[in-house]
């Protein structure tokens, strides 16, 4: 119970701190709607400055918490300030083949000024996915697990196999995930990385090949 | 979201569930502004609870405008409500009046003194006593328009407080100052120091100069003013849990306003209240008004006679997890 402003990322979208990522796909959607500029619900009650706010902390809140790596950079952070265990503060590096490697530590996530490496040319492709996932010390199947997405289909956006993949508006979706999980913006990466898919299938259209779309 | 679900469980018609004895549960249906269902729901939830095998008992507190009889099909009572409020009565079980459904009754709000149709304080505490009384299951008291004190008292009294509201402005603003002054009440018959109770006094005036807005604001006042008292007054906060219905929703956006009133509740007001269901719209209600007859009664197959049945059922299963939990009278 915090005044607008004050509240942590979890008590802003109504979550317990050991929610799943759906659990906080879901309250946001919720939350979305609620705050949004014409919601019914705020009348009279909120101004339009505090719905402002509530609409930018709810947006904040959301993206810190729907990507694995932010919410644990996020959860080391408030270490003494009451918050239980949650799923999240299992490091996935705490694996036997990553003690003592270069690593980070049990609990903690690459800071912020740690920045994840960008493609050179700015376009997001398959490798360079996996170099972010690598860089925070998750497994395929970590991923899978987090954003229910099957790990064949994460293999295959991981190769490049654009042929293979189902239809564009799927693999936009799949990636969306992929990136928040690993911690990187999707608006830096889904649209790099769709146009590359739709270069590949339309050259193999001109082919011959009836591309799905 | 607390597993706040407008989707409800499946309905457990026909089993009547053994009460021991635990009193009755007080449910009161509020909502502030008139014309928004509260009779409606009232009248629909009676019916099907009594139709469960419960024992209930429907009382219209709304003296300025009783109709909850006529919604029942109940000619105008020769005793009500008003009996008691004049003291020309004093034992709530004289008023019932019995209803077509064998295990409904009313107590009426008909015939009330134009000139002060609201009873006392001390006429309400005994009011609020003998409907504990009751040889019954639920006791459902319609609160009628409005956010008099008496309103407020049965509201915050009650087991359970419904606030009805419909998907349009005016009726959000009334729901949302019936709440705001049903908990300032709250908070002030909570308050034992004379500092704090001046308090909630200044903040219950909205145009306060210590430029108390919200309860966070009033909360921290009187943590300054009196730690202990502070503590205790968040407890009385989070007992505070309103349940919200939306009567006439026509469109997905018109269901959604309950989860978003529940956030705004929790985010402005600081209290957890919690989505109990909706409503649609649909036009046999007001011919069931029309009718005499409950919704539930006029047409029982209709969608919304369904989702009433809905609501009903939570509200028995909140009864039934009471008396597994308490054998004492409350």
């Amino acid at each position: 119970m915090r005044p607008l402003g004050e509240a942590n990322h979890y008590e802003t979208l109504e979550i317990s701190e050991d929610a799943s990522l759906e659990e906080v796909d879901k309250a946001y959607r919720v939350l979305r709607e609620a705050y949004e500029t014409e919601s019914l619900a705020l009348y009279s009650v909120f101004s339009d400055g505090d719905a402002s706010v509530m609409r930018d902390n709810i947006e904040e809140a959301y993206r810190v918490l729907s990507s694995f790596a932010l919410r644990a950079e996020y959860d080391a952070g408030r270490v003494g300030t009451n918050k239980k265990e949650t799923p999240f503060d299992r490091d996935p590096m705490a694996s036997e083949e990553t003690q003592g490697s270069h690593l980070a530590p049990l609990g903690s996530a690459p800071s912020r000024d740690q920045e994840i490496e960008e493609p050179e040319d700015g376009r997001w492709d398959g490798a360079a996915l996996r170099r972010a996932r690598d860089h925070v010390g998750l497994e395929l199947e970590d991923i899978a697990e987090i954003t229910k997405v099957g790990i064949r289909i994460l293999r295959q956006i991981e190769e490049d196999a654009f042929e293979e993949l189902p239809a564009t508006v799927y693999v936009r979706g799949f990636v969306t995930s992929y990136a928040r999980t690993v911690g990187i913006d999707p608006g830096r990466v889904v649209s790099t990385y769709i146009q590359r898919l739709e270069e590949s299938r339309s050259d193999q259209g001109r082919s011959g090949f009836l591309g799905r779309r | 979201m607390r597993g706040i679900q407008p989707a409800f469980a499946s309905a457990n018609q026909n089993a009547p569930v053994p009460l021991a004895a635990v009193g009755p549960r007080l449910i009161a249906i509020g909502g502030g502004k008139g014309g928004v269902g509260k009779t409606f729901v009232t009248t629909n939830v009676a019916l099907t609870l009594a139709r469960m095998g419960h024992r209930v008992v429907a009382v219209d507190a709304d003296l300025d405008g009783a109709n909850l009889h006529t919604c029942l099909g109940v000619p105008s009572p020769e005793v009500s409500l008003a009996d008691f409020v004049a003291g020309r009565m004093s034992e709530p079980e004289k008023l019932l009046v019995q209803t077509r459904e064998p295990n409904l009754q009313i107590i009426a709000g008909t015939h009330s003194n134009l000139n002060q149709p609201q009873p006392g304080q001390t006429r309400r505490v005994e009011l609020l006593r003998g409907l504990r009384r009751l040889a019954a299951d639920f006791v459902l008291i319609d609160l009628g328009a409005g956010s008099q004190p008496a309103a407020l008292d049965y509201f915050l009294v009650a087991d359970e407080g419904l606030l009805v509201m419909r998907p349009e402005p005016t009726s959000v603003e009334n729901a949302y100052s019936f709440l705001r002054a049903a908990f300032y009440r709250r908070l002030r018959l909570a308050a034992r120091g004379h500092g704090v109770r001046e308090l909630v006094d200044q903040a219950m005036d909205q145009r306060n100069e210590r430029g108390i807005r919200t309860p966070y604001d009033l909360m921290r006042e009187i943590e300054a003013v009196d730690p202990v008292e502070g503590r205790r007054f968040i407890q009385t906060m989070r007992a505070f849990s309103p349940r919200v219905v939306v009567n006439e929703a026509r469109t997905a956006a018109d269901i959604k306003l309950g989860f978003a009133v529940v956030s705004v509740c929790e985010k402005f007001f600081g209290f957890k209240a919690d989505y109990l269901g909706y409503v649609n719209y649909q036009d046999e209600a007001r011919e069931s008004v029309a009718a005499r007859k409950p919704l539930c009664d006029y047409m029982a197959e209709s969608e919304a006679a369904t989702y009433l049945s809905r609501i009903s059922n939570k509200l028995a299963e909140g009864r039934v997890n009471e008396s597994t939990r308490s054998g004492m009278p409350r």
